[in-house]
């Protein structure tokens, strides 16, 4: 029994890692539009630089938040003004664009991809953080876990207040809602999704940063964050953060259970639970 | 149709034509004298595989191409002169089917003297083919398998190079068995890999006495794998075994810190071979085992190598598994190509087959394409102060295995 | 029919010049090195892929990426079946397998439309990969299996013979009622529906005829493998490669596909053996620039230029003929 709830636990704590790498995306997929497959360059951006940081300077993997985060941000803001918002002034139909951008988005995951190498090299890097763990009577928690879980909810509450209270936030959505509308409020809708993305690669540099205190990484780790944040984004309902945030969480306990039963199987019984949830409930569990 | 719109397609298909035919033509071919040997690799600078070019095979045949060269090249008593080598690299990106594509170019095309292995037991076992149908010799590298056997035997010009479970499951049963080791469990990777492991290992370990309490198959890119590791903890497993890749290797290892299970003795397939993992894990990584193994102590030729290939690459990346294996490999190419006294493959393939060959890790040869368990340099390693500690078999041991291993440092308890 | 007769007699210069490049390219093997034969051979595969997609995904606007999965159900055809049955056989079983597994994930796909559909077919691929890998491993106890190798020549003429098949399809295809049913569910999904066209048997049926294509390439090509197991199949570059090459190319009309295949591919092989660890940066940014300059890939920009050569009437008169 004791070992069935470490198991849950652990679940939940690693479904704070998949969390947060879900809210960036969503953010750029729900209120911009763009699928960005490159999503899990940007966390392996963020990742490697809080190595660097860490092992080369001996800089706190915590701090790194506030110093690689905003990097992030700017790395998103280029990329949307200079890429995605020329594609989409020259593209006709807001479906039309919804392709290009994801192919688009894998042309830039290539280019990140082998900057990345260039840079960092092909091997495996990673450093040790807190790995040891804590017990609460007789409930184990990973040390390092529980702070990325703790950091990621953190992080979540924050950005959704950001959304929810602020004028700047009640401009994003409205963008997304109705973006006819709040253009005649006076919102300036490109600015406002420019922002949007810029603020989804920060979410990408803060999972990118928790990450590597959990994983090792290499310079092709992307594409399979890429995939658990789009599961996890489907699960949870399109641009919701707290979406996200239960989507993760439902992940890793799910994940846990399944592979108690057929290790051999987890990764296909994700993707059917994937296929299953687009079949049958495509606007997740907090969809609108 | 206008005629100006005939016109323009006519062109176009001209076009087309024009550039089909520059494509097939054959460029003339000038009976030069021979300057150099080129040697011609096919394999993945990109992609999942290029990550062992970088950490394995790589490093090894960079610095032994310089080595070479800087001695003036390799003498062939044919030309009468040592001959330099070039590498043709071509990249496969880690795509079979480019893979086989681009060695037949290499081959047919650029006529390349010899060939180096590419990347994976999957792809060695394509090339083997692909060569074998050109009279081409193969020496292998990353992958060492026993699906390679039969190959082996049926492809003369094939040689396998790395060891495998054949060699290594032995000497790690009767080390466990020694240190009174009853029960153990196996996580192995759902490929050819993990399955040779596993089937070898589950007779081995039940002969020495040693109960399998469970062996479970886990998928690639596996990302929690608490399950498996709580129920080791809760059955008090004391050997555990996983037969993966690096990156499922490390999953197990985060989890085993993560769960706080301490057993006995932990190994990991390719994984803990690499320096990488000592540098990650630091302190933790103490009394951890894996397959290989050489270092710095097996012998002074290969303390020589590994300072060589450090300070080649500018960094200490290092792979205490395959690394001096695959320069002893390209050793005994070397030799068997100065005894031949010619680049002719036959020749060379008699000699490799039949001779020894003075190499880093001592006398090497080949027996049905295959190196013989007694030429390598360790089967079994272990993580001791910074260390990859040759443990078994016991007379290559480089310093006495330590188990049960440390615990995990350091464990915080909290009311 | 007689409407037939006349696009056929319309377009004469273009048939007689694919004709004429089709004989060339049947030559090829007789008089060139042996490695142009596996480049060529290689270049059609790609061709073949792309025209298999831009089948469906052209006219319907449904952009999918499961093209590796019935790709890799060909592959895994011809190591299952490679042995006992002579190649035709086995190459049309490898087509038969695709459409059926077409016709089922067609069949469930239906409700999804937009970006759903393309993450759908995208996890279908790895789906099949995963369990297909766990069934070998756990239930066959084995994983990979070799493929009975057949001389590159003769896959060339096999490759070659279903690109023109290809071709011949998709242009029949267009000219036909179920054409316009199918770019009429590209149009207006609802619209389709409304004016009496079947729009579910419409797309499960070119759904799972240009995956019937993608099997009989998969099983053709996979005789070149020689050794192949699940992730050497179902790689999901397969499905993203024909993608690319259909927008690089141009998905307006028969000879896009095929020209952005060619492009692509022979781009790429340049990359990969003059600067190998360049390949994916170069291959990125053409990717990046085709999509912001070339939304019409490189037949639109061949139309622009043209058009411009011939100047103002004739243009838009044969810009409309080839569109």
């Amino acid at each position: 029994m004791i070992s069935f709830i470490n198991i849950l636990v652990n679940g939940l704590l690693m479904g704070g890692i998949y969390a947060i790498t879900a809210v960036g995306l969503s953010m750029q997929y729900g209120v911009a539009r763009i699928l960005n497959i490159a999503h899990g360059e940007f966390i392996m951006v963020a990742a490697f630089l809080t190595w660097m940081l860490h092992t080369t300077l001996g800089i706190n993997p915590i701090l790194c938040l506030a110093i690689v985060g905003p990097i992030l941000f700017v790395l998103g803001y280029l990329v949307r003004h200079y890429l995605f918002k020329t594609l989409k002034e020259k593209t006709p139909s807001p479906a039309a664009f919804e392709g290009n951008s994801m192919l688009m988005a894998f042309g830039l995951l290539f280019v990140i991809q082998s900057l990345a190498t260039y840079i960092w090299g092909k091997n495996i890097v990673g450093y040790d953080f807190m790995r040891y763990s804590v017990y609460l009577g007789e409930i184990r928690f990973a040390a390092n876990r529980l702070v990325i879980m703790i950091t990621a909810v953190i992080i979540c509450f924050l950005f959704y207040l950001f959304l929810t209270k602020t004028r700047t936030g009640k401009a994003i959505r409205a963008s997304s809602q109705d973006p006819d509308a709040a253009a005649l409020m006076g919102v300036d809708i490109n600015r406002m999704l420019t922002l949007c993305f810029a603020l989804g690669a920060l979410m990408a540099g803060f999972a990118g940063v928790l990450l590597s205190m959990e994983y090792k990484l290499d310079t092709f780790m992307g594409m399979g964050h890429t995939i658990i944040a789009i599961i996890v984004m489907v699960l949870g309902g399109l641009g919701s953060i707290p979406g996200s945030l239960v989507g993760g969480f439902i992940l890793g306990i799910f994940y846990g259970i399944v592979s108690g039963i057929e290790p051999g199987l987890t990764e296909a019984a994700y993707y059917l639970l994937f296929m299953l949830l687009l079949l049958f409930k495509p606007s997740g569990l907090f969809g609108r | 149709m206008t005629k100006r719109s005939v016109l323009f397609l006519v062109l176009a298909a001209l076009l087309a034509a024009a550039l089909i035919v520059a494509g097939c033509a054959e460029k003339e071919k000038t009976a030069e004298e021979k300057t150099e040997i080129v040697f011609g690799a096919a394999r993945s600078y990109t992609g999942p595989l290029a990550i062992q070019d970088q950490s394995c095979f790589g490093p090894v045949y960079r610095l032994w191409i310089d080595e070479v060269n800087a001695a003036g090249g390799i003498y062939v008593e044919e030309y009468g002169k040592k001959l330099p080598i070039r590498l043709l690299k071509y990249d496969d990106t880690s795509d079979m089917n480019t893979m086989t594509n681009l060695l037949t170019k290499l081959i047919v095309e650029d006529q390349v003297d010899f060939i180096l292995a590419p990347i994976s037991t999957a792809f060695l076992k394509a090339a083997a083919q692909i060569c074998n149908e050109h009279n081409f010799l193969l020496i292998g590298a990353e992958g060492g398998a026993k699906e390679l056997e039969p190959l082996m035997k049926e492809l003369p010009y094939f040689f396998s190079l790395l060891n495998y479970a054949t060699h290594q499951v032995p000497p790690l049963a009767e080390m466990l068995a020694e240190h009174n080791i009853k029960t153990a469990a196996i996580i192995y990777i759902e490929d050819q890999h993990g399955l040779e492991y596993k089937n070898d290992l589950v007779p081995a370990l039940e002969d020495a006495g040693i109960e399998v309490v469970f062996d479970k198959a886990i998928p690639m890119g596996v990302k929690d794998v608490s399950s498996i590791i709580e129920e080791a903890k809760s059955k008090n497993v004391q050997a555990l075994l996983c037969c993966a890749y690096p990156d499922e290797n490390f999953a197990v290892m985060n989890q085993c810190i993560a769960s706080d299970y301490n057993p006995d003795v932990l190994l990991f397939g390719p994984g803990a071979c690499f320096e990488v993992f000592y540098q990650i894990y630091g302190e933790n990584s103490e009394g951890v085992m894996g397959w290989g193994a050489w270092n710095e102590k097996s012998s002074d030729k290969m303390k020589d190598l590994a300072e060589r290939l450090i300070a080649h690459q500018g960094e200490r990346n290092m792979d205490w598994w395959g690394m001096a294996i695959y320069y002893a490999g390209l050793e005994a190419l070397q030799q068997a190509i100065e005894r031949a006294g010619t680049l002719d493959h036959e020749q060379i393939r008699d000699i490799l087959a039949t001779e020894k060959f003075d190499t880093v890790i001592g006398e090497l040869w080949f027996e049905n394409g295959g190196v013989p368990a007694e030429c390598y340099p360790g089967h079994v390693g272990q993580w001791q102060n910074g260390i990859f500690e040759v443990v078994a078999p016991k007379d290559k041991q480089t310093n006495k295995p330590i188990i049960p291993k440390p615990k995990w440092k350091p464990v915080t308890q909290e009311e | 029919m007689t409407n037939l007769s006349m696009t056929v007699k319309k377009n004469i210069p273009y048939i007689a010049i694919s004709v004429l490049i089709l004989a060339l390219l049947a030559a090829v093997p007789f008089f060139s090195k042996p490695y142009t034969v596996v480049l060529l051979k290689n270049i059609l595969m790609f061709a073949a892929l792309t025209l298999s997609w831009a089948l469906f995904s052209g006219p319907t606007g449904y952009i999918s990426l499961a093209t590796a999965a019935f790709y890799g159900v060909g592959i895994y055809t011809a190591a299952y079946l490679g042995k006992v049955l002579p190649l035709p056989v086995m190459v049309l079983c490898g087509g038969l397998a695709s459409f059926l597994l077409a016709l089922i994930i067609g069949a469930i796909t239906l409700r999804l439309r937009g970006i759903y559909f393309a993450i759908f077919t995208l996890s279908s691929v790895e789906l099949i990969k995963q369990v297909l890998h766990w069934f070998e491993i756990t239930v066959l106890g084995t994983r990979g299996r070799p493929v009975v190798k057949i001389s590159n020549t003769t896959v060339y003429y096999v490759v070659l013979l279903i690109v023109v098949l290809l071709m011949v399809t998709t242009y029949f295809l267009k000219r036909s009622r179920y054409g316009l049913a199918m770019s009429s569910i590209g149009s207006c999904e609802d619209a389709a529906a409304h004016i009496g066209i079947n729009v579910t048997w419409v797309k499960v049926l070119t759904f799972a005829l240009s995956s019937f294509f993608i099997g009989l390439t998969g099983a053709t090509t996979a005789t070149g493998l020689i050794y192949i197991d699940s992730h050497i199949a179902f790689d999901l570059n397969y499905s993203f490669f024909p993608t690319l090459m259909a927008i690089f190319g141009g998905i307006g009309n028969v000879f896009g596909p095929v020209i952005g295949a060619a492009v692509f591919s022979y781009l790429r092989e340049i990359l990969i053996t003059r600067f190998p660890y360049a390949y994916m940066i170069i291959f990125g940014a053409v990717m990046i620039l085709t999509i912001l300059y070339l939304p019409n890939g490189i037949i639109g920009l061949v139309q622009t230029i043209k058009d411009k050569v011939l100047g103002g009437k004739d243009a838009t008169a044969s810009s409309r003929k080839v569109n």
